[in-house]
Order: C-alpha cells, then structure tokens, then sequence
C-alpha cells in the first residue's frame, strides 16, 4: 500500500482485490478463530441462558472527528447497545460499504480504531462484510455493525420498568459527541477540546449488575439526548419525571457552544453515557460503582420518577422555574452517528 | 472564540430575592413584551415564567426573524430552489416553515440543493467550490445578522464570487416597535428590548420610539437574572408612572451601539418598507441592496413570477407577534398545528412563542 493509494470499486467485487484486502488488512486487525476460518458465517460457543441481539448503522459526517472516527462509533455503539439489555457483549460482526476512492491508509486507520475499540470493550468480531459503490453512491464510508450477548442471570432491565420512587442516574457530562461532531463538521475551532465521548460501557453495567443492586432500567442516550431517552422511558413505563438542571454534568466548553449555537444539551446525543434508573436505596451505592469505572467519573444523579403527570419529563431549572423537556421533534443535528 | 459561562447570572440565590421584589413591588396586573426571539426562549428554558407572579403576562413580540418572514418571500426561497443549476443555502429552522404551498425541507426531500449554513460566509465559499452552480442565501435576519451579511456581499464582490447572491428579506427591529405601537388594540406596559439587536443599533435607536410612546423599556441579555432585572425594572417604572430608557445590559451595549457595523450595513443596504408576516406592510423596516449591488440581488437575476399570498386561514401568529394573543388562543395550535406540522412559522422556529410553548409546556 502507497500513501495514495484508494479503494477501488474491485476491492469489493470478490476476487482477487478483496481477498487481498481481506487477509491483509482486516484479518490481521481482528483475529480471532471464528473470523480465521473465512466461512459464511461465524461459529462460536455460547454458555446456556438468553441472548441479547443488536443492530446499529453508522453514517456520521466527517468520519474523523476529535477524539475518534466511525470505526470505534460503531463498535462501542453495539456494545453499549447489548449492555443496555443488562447483557455481556461478545460477539459483533461488521458490514462495510465504501465509496470508491476512500484513501487505503484512511480505511486502515479506521479499522485500526475498531479492533482497539473491540479489545477494550472484550468483544470478538467474528463475521464480516465488504461492499465497494461508484464515487457518490455513498459518502466515504458507512459501517453497520450487529453484535450478541448473553444475559447476566436474574436481570430484568427495561424502558418499562421505571417506579415512583426511583432515582435516575447519568454516567457523565451531556452533549460531547453532537457538539464534537458538529464542530468537526462545520469547521467550527473553540478554545479547549471538544472530543466525543465515544466508549464502551458494557464494563460498568458489568459491575453494576453483579453488585446485587437492583437496576430497573439502563438506557444510553444517543441520538436525542437525554431529554428523549428520559421521555420514552416515561412513555413506556407510564410514570412522570423531574430532573433538577443544577445536577446535569455538562462540561462548560460544551455548555459555551450550545448557547452560542441555541442548542440544547439535553438534546444533543452522547456515545458513551448511560442512563439507569435504581430504587432509591440503591441509588448512591449504585452512584458509586459507576463512578468508579473509567468512564463514570462526572456521574450524577439529576433527578426522579414521579407519578405526577405521566409520560411528562419536568426540568426544575437553576433558578427554581419549573419546565417541560419534550421529546426532540424532527432532526437536530442529521449524521451524527 | 472565547467562551464564557456566566455563572453568576444563573445564581438561584439572587434570582430568589428578584423574584421577592417582584412579586412585592407589582401591585396591578402588568402586561410585557419580550421583543426577541432570544428572549423568549430563554424564559421559556428558564421557566421564569412560573415564577413570575400571576399579575405578569408576557407576550413574544415581532422578534423572531424567522417568524416575520412573509410568506411571499418564503414562497421566492422555494421557487429559487427550483431553478436548475441553484444552490440554495439558508438558516436552519426556515427550512420547515410552510410557504404557501411546500417548504424547502420537503423541496429538499424531492432532490433540489438545499443547504443548511450556520454562517452567510458559508455560502460564500460554497459558491467558491462550484463555481458552475449558482449559490442563493436566504438573507432573514435583523440587526444583529445584516452586517455580516453585508460583509459577505462585499467579499463576493472583492473576490470576483459572481456565482454568489442574496434574496433580502431583511429587517430592522425600531420600525417594527413604532408600527406596533400606533396599532390600534395593542396594551403593552413594558418593553424588554432585545440585547444582541442593541448591540449593533445602541440605545440611540429606540429613543424616537420611546419619546412618542412613553412605554417602560429595557435592554438586556439573555441569562435568567438578566431578565429578572428587567422585569423589575419595567415594574417600579410603572409603579412610580416615570418611564425610562434604559439600558441594563452595559457590558454589551452602548449608546451609540456599534458604528463600523451599521457603516458596513449602509454600504450594501438601503432601507426599504417590507412586508412582516401577520403584520403586514412596515415603512422604513426592511433592507435591499443599493442599486451598485443589484448583480448580487437573487430577486433580480432569476426570473420568480411570484404573487402576493393569503396567510394560511387561522393560524394567529401575527396576532402573537403583536401581542394580542397567545399561542393558547390560537385555534389550531397543539390540533393541528404542532412542530412536525407547523401551520405557521411561530411554531417551525425555535425561537417561535407557539414552538416555545409547545416544547416548554
Ligand atoms: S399555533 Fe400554529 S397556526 Fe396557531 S398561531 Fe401558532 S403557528 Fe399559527
């Protein structure tokens, strides 16, 4: 591989050129026996009890932005996604359409970031897909990624199964991957980083449900943010909800933007935080496992489960104003994930 | 860009005690309109409405641009983006409000190039990158976005952008406040005068109004104990029947506000009348190109054959806007009026009263 050198629209025709792409650039990355038999399909051992099964596409422009690309989006993506179903991740496959002309050393590093991304989460990729479309039948690259787990036993998390009662907990700061992604996109330069978020949560929800704490739902907020997730989760388990605005963690450079732009950071999506909602006498125990965990650090609780208005998410804001947080209607921020 | 995050002015402390004298101090019911966009969606995220006592109404006024975009103009935004070779560039949230028979979103959706920008310059330079093409901006703003605007006509011109223009249908925030209060029916005690607006215009620019007037006014800004001040303020100038001008947003406006900038909007611009939706038509309130830029004038160099257009029957937007009504007196709003089916532009734009409503509770 040169420098220069791009995707052709052979390397996804089947012959020669994807197999040389394959065995060269994407089985070294991803090894694993499941992978290396370069059958259909994956065949891997799984222990009794029940699965969780997950499907995510990635479509998010630019591909690069600060503090990650597409690549570790997707695979986090899915794994969160199994870990919100109080599941352990295991296995993920991956699909990947690219438009003709992508750089090599930019699909390279793409892949590079999943198989980082797949070890640090624990996860296999074991299966795979390569598609090649002419120039302008897709933008540079999309990814889908699928992935199962097996169930932590005696688990019961669900968007139903929140309670009067309950305290809602928020794993860290609001709003980083949106307004990273829309900086990235719109060439905006702030003072200080604005990274994404992007990280696997499956160990933390790990340590979470082997506490013995009772966990009655796990969420994490992508696209929408907080404020929709906490409305279809208020929506799906019939129960009101009050959230106290001087609780929320947003960093202030995030915080600055959104009010220079007019964006809301409750509506703007995170990649690497969790919702969970816990019966009030687990909640700091709880509280302090997740802060434990690397990506946990700035969790917060930021509010409870009422049964005053149901189906309503109500902000008490920092001066004591009380208001409503309603769903995101329509597409803030398109293609940002 | 420096950011800064004014803690001190989301302080719940001193917010408690203006509150305290509010509610002491307002001795009759008290009617205030917020003039910008701005404003009301800050009180509504705020929720500083519910802890105003009952005897204070606000009302949102004409100070949204997209809202007061009339629909004949919206309706010249969707015929460009049916020109062949047209790019057209605009704001975000005047991408779903309803012309009179489609909007640019749903233009959008069948294949023409519209392009969301966060800046005027943005268009600019996508006009650089297809120079085959020609790049439209939808130029919907006030005082606070014409100079930069006007900017990005000057710079096409120095550079030699010729694919570049712009279609006018900007307008200018004093006249609109004069109109207002010659109306017949309109009962406003005080004004909160937009901040970001005042920054370009100064004080200087709501005298002539208030020497006619006589109605309590205050500027200021945007973070809750900035309005909470105001409110305070506009309710001892009522009660002690001595109106004032006055500006409580210092560390952003000055008298004479900012000079270079409205020289760089009188370069391009000339005042013109314009029509406001739900308003109608508003002497010395709007702004076209001189005569020396008219190559820039989207209006002049496509051929629109446009026709002036009922407004869509029932929607009160323009009776918000003068505050005669709020968005719950509006028939259709929250039936079939709602942010995915906006009938009217007060509730496509986030700083619309009816989407504030709507979306505040
Ligand atoms: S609710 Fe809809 S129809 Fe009624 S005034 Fe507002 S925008 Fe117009």
């Amino acid at each position: 591989m040169t420098p220069d050198d791009t995707v052709l629209l052979d390397h996804g025709a089947g012959g020669r050129a994807s197999h040389a792409m394959f065995s060269k650039m994407i089985l070294p990355l991803f090894h694993n026996d499941a992978l290396a038999r370069q059958d259909d399909g994956a065949v891997y051992p799984v222990p009794a009890g029940r699965m969780a099964f997950s499907t995510d596409s990635y479509v998010v422009d630019p591909i690069f932005f600060c503090g990650g690309n597409i690549g570790d989006l997707a695979v986090n993506g899915t794994v969160n996604d199994i870990a919100m179903c109080g599941a352990d991740p295991l296995y993920i496959s991956v699909g990947l359409i690219i438009e003709e002309g992508l750089p090599l050393k930019d699909l390279q590093t793409v892949l590079q970031t999943m198989a980082d991304a797949a070890a640090r989460a624990g996860v296999k990729i074991v299966t795979g897909d390569t598609k090649v479309v002419p120039r302008g039948k897709a933008d540079k690259l999309f990814i889908n990624t699928s992935g199962v787990g097996m169930l932590f036993e005696g688990v019961d998390v669900s968007g139903s199964r929140a309670r009067p009662g309950d305290k809602i907990i928020l794993s860290g700061t609001m709003a980083d991957h949106g307004i990273a992604i829309l900086t990235a996109r719109e060439g905006l330069t702030f003072e200080g980083d604005l990274k994404t978020d992007s990280a696997p949560l499956n160990h933390m929800v790990k340590a979470v449900l082997s506490s013995g704490c009772e966990v009655h739902v796990l969420r994490d907020p992508t696209r929408g943010g907080v404020g929709t997730t906490l409305n279809e989760i208020a929506g799906q388990s019939g129960v009101g909800m009050t959230v106290f605005e001087k609780d929320l963690p947003v960093k202030k450079q995030v915080n600055g933007v959104c009010e220079l732009l007019g964006f809301d950071p409750l509506y703007i999506a995170n990649e690497g935080k969790l919702i969970a909602i816990v019966p009030e006498q687990h909640a700091v125990q709880v509280l302090d496992i997740i802060r434990a965990d690397e990506f946990g650090r700035d969790a917060a609780i930021i509010g409870e489960v009422t049964d005053q208005s149901v189906g309503k998410v109500f902000l008490q804001t920092a001066i004591g104003g009380r208001r409503l947080v309603d769903m995101l209607t329509g597409e803030q921020l398109p293609r940002i994930c | 860009m420096g950011l800064t995050y004014m803690k001190e002015f989301r302080d719940p402390g001193l917010a408690e005690q203006l509150v305290t004298a509010i509610d002491q101090e307002c001795t009759r019911p008290l009617r205030i309109m917020e003039v910008c966009g701005t404003h009301t969606m800050a009180i509504f995220r705020h929720g500083i409405r519910n802890v105003l006592p009952d005897a204070i109404t606000l009302l949102s006024g004409p100070g949204c641009p997209v809202c007061v975009t009339a629909q004949t103009d919206i309706d010249a935004f969707v015929a460009l983006s049916r020109q062949p070779g047209v790019i057209v560039t605009t704001f975000g949230d005047l991408m779903k409000v309803p012309g009179s028979g489609t909007t640019l979103a749903r233009q959008k959706g069948a294949g023409a190039d519209v392009r969301m920008v966060y800046s005027v310059f943005d268009a600019v330079t996508i006009a650089r990158q297809h120079p085959q093409k020609q790049v439209v901006f939808c130029a919907v703003g006030f005082e606070t976005t014409i100079p930069t605007i006007a900017a990005a006509v000057l710079m096409a011109k120095d550079q030699g952008v010729d694919n570049f223009c712009i279609y006018s249908a900007n307008k200018l925030t004093p006249p609109a406040l004069a109109a207002l209060m010659s109306t017949d029916g309109i009962s406003i005690d005080g004004f909160i005068l937009p901040g970001h607006v005042s920054v370009i215009t100064g004080v200087d620019a709501y005298r002539g109004v208030f020497d006619t007037h006589r109605v309590p006014s205050v500027i200021t800004g945007f973070e809750p104990i900035d309005i909470l001040h105001a409110i305070l303020s506009l309710v001892r100038q009522n009660r002690s029947g001595v109106p004032a001008l006055e500006n409580a947003y210092p560390r952003a406006v000055r008298e004479s506000g900012n000079p270079k900038a409205r020289q760089v909007m009188h370069q391009v611009f000339d005042v013109c009348d314009a029509a406001w939706r739900g308003i109608g038509r508003i002497e010395n309130s709007g702004m076209a190109l001189k005569p020396e830029f008219s190559r820039f004038d989207a209006g002049l160099r496509f051929d629109l054959h446009l026709s002036d257009v009922d407004e869509p029957r029932g929607c009160a937007c323009g009776e918000i806007l003068m505050g005669l009504k709020t968005p719950k007196a509006c028939p259709l709003y929250k039936k079939s009026c709602t942010p995915m089916t906006p009938v009217g532009p007060c509730m496509v734009s986030s700083e619309g009263a009816c989407a504030a409503y709507y979306n505040y509770g």
